[in-house]
């Protein structure tokens, strides 16, 4: 009977002990380092009821002093993605290898580009804030840098993808450079680039809800000044109300998305 | 000449184009953006960016480079975590293996997905204390939603083949899962686990905002007392750090993904 069965792969053993020792070495370092602890997690799920029972039920009396902040917050994710929607236009035709001006350019655009993606949202945040004091205004520069390493990476892609018979016969009727990007490119990465301007905006909202924490404007203002007193049913009710209104729009711009592609 | 231009028409583009327009100056309405700020803005940002130069690396090498182990730390961690999680949830929410479980296990992962880690992490600092391990049970929860939702995708595009291969020679269905279905979508699961990685260390840098550990405190430290030069050796060695796990994590998936 045995005879009969095919012979099994042979395994790469090397690779598997090599990737499987890194893996649990890495596991082990990363665990012990962070304090990673399943029994204190249970002995303290004790004390996490209780902030649960605090927590809840919410305190909806609440709900209307978060209107005016929560239009903050759409305004700051509206700005940030029409103002990082347009710089990353630029951006991203200089990026794509087959429209760039010239080596140099693009060489330096991209590594801008690479390095504009390294920081979180966040960071940008904290830093405007810095720069121009607490308030929306920080906000929308950190969400329109934050569009910008969203938008230009992605769409540069998509245009090194296009069918170049276009471009080049608008070069060919003496068309400058300029007009052939106006005319013979953009009109056929158009429909990616609006919906990688819609999937920004998505990211945009959810990330203009947490700015607050760092002073960048919108409800997140609310929600740092509750926290700190440890008000946790106003807590609740703050970020049940982001969850529902991020869904509410993440439906209605996916809804676009799709009716585009 | 002009008799031979193409008629414009007023198109969708157009009409989207007023309305985002619109918007957009409300907006700028709204937050009380004046247009005298436009001039100030590059102003202030420059005097402030001014600043950071040097940077104090001999602060960064003592002070900021354990932080961004410790992110490095959480979000391994929380990976790991939402890996685990992830995988039997993912084979639930397979609608051509498990159909009637599917939609459930869907809803629950598109739900969890709207949220950002640093509210779940609002939670977890007071149940397990400030630090990282709080850190690191937000990012590994918050990752779940996109983990199991990638999997379920990659289950079901599987070829079935294998599968009745399995269950025609007497094998039970957990034989089939383990000889059939994870070998077939194992590389692909693990490519989207190192690049949820990837993302998980941009999150966890930002956890210290709210007290829950990494890199994120210290930044918002140096910024709050104006030690530029500190804040700067923050953003250069976090530059660094993520564009080397970027390009090493990305080489690894394409050999995954590729052998």
């Amino acid at each position: 009977m045995s005879a009969v069965l095919p012979k099994k792969p042979a395994k790469n053993w090397p690779l598997i002990l090599g990737a499987g020792g890194f893996l649990l070495l890495m596991t082990i370092w990363s665990g012990t380092g962070i304090g990673f602890s399943l029994s204190e997690l249970v002995c303290n799920i004790a004390s996490g009821s209780r902030l649960l029972q605090e927590s809840w039920p919410p305190d909806f009396g609440f709900l209307p002093r978060l209107v005016g902040p929560f239009m903050e917050t759409v305004n700051i994710a509206i700005i940030g993605t029409v103002v990082g929607g347009m710089l990353s236009i630029p951006i991203a035709v200089l990026a794509a290898r087959n429209l760039t001006t010239g080596k140099i350019v693009w060489f330096a655009d991209r590594n801008f580009m690479n390095i504009l993606r390294t920081l979180p949202d966040l960071f940008w945040a904290m830093l405007f804030a810095t720069a121009v004091g607490f308030g929306p205004v920080a906000g929308a520069l950190a969400l329109s840098v934050f569009t910008v390493a969203v938008i230009s990476k992605l769409w540069s892609e998509s245009l090194e993808s296009i069918d170049m018979g276009l471009p080049e016969a608008v070069r060919a009727v003496g068309g400058s450079w300029l007009e052939m990007i106006r005319y013979g490119a953009i009109p056929q990465a158009l429909q990616t680039y609006v919906s990688y301007a819609l999937y920004a905006f998505e990211l945009n909202v959810r990330a203009s809800m947490v700015l607050g924490l760092v002073g960048a404007g919108g409800i997140g203002m609310i929600l740092e000044s509750q926290r700190a007193n440890f008000e946790y049913e106003r807590v609740t009710m703050i970020i049940l109300f982001v969850l529902v209104a991020v869904l509410i729009i993440e439906q209605f711009s996916s809804y676009i998305r799709n009716k585009l592609a | 000449m002009s008799a031979l231009k193409p008629q414009r028409e007023i198109g969708w583009a157009t009409w989207a184009s007023v309305i985002i327009a619109a918007l957009f100056v409300w907006s700028l309405m709204a937050i009380q953006f004046a247009p005298a700020d436009m001039i100030q803005v590059p102003g202030q940002v420059a005097r402030v960016l001014s600043f950071f130069y040097p940077a104090d690396m001999a602060y960064g090498w003592d002070k900021v480079l354990p932080a961004i182990v410790e992110s490095i730390q959480i979000a391994w961690v929380g990976t790991l975590v939402a890996a685990v999680l992830s995988l039997p949830l993912a084979l639930f929410g397979a609608s051509t293996l498990f159909p009637k479980l599917a939609h459930g296990v869907k809803f629950i992962s598109a739900t969890t997905r709207a949220f950002p880690e640093i509210l779940l992490a609002i939670y977890f600092v007071p149940i397990v204390g400030l630090g990282p391990f709080a850190g690191a049970l937000a990012i590994g929860i918050s990752s779940v939603g996109m983990l199991t939702k990638l999997g379920a995708e990659v289950i079901e595009s599987i070829d079935f083949g294998p599968i009745e291969a399995v269950e025609a020679s007497g094998g039970s269905r957990i034989a089939a899962l383990r000889y059939a279905v994870l070998p077939q979508v194992l590389p692909e699961i693990v490519a989207h686990w190192l690049f949820r990685f990837e993302l998980n260390i941009r999150a966890s840098a930002v956890l210290g905002v709210v007290g829950a550990g990494g890199v994120g405190g210290v930044l918002l430290n140096t910024l709050r007392y104006r030690h530029f030069d500190k804040a700067a050796a923050v953003l250069v060695l976090t530059i660094i750090v993520v564009l080397a796990i970027d390009m090493i994590s990305g080489e690894i998936r394409r050999k995954i993904i590729n052998s």
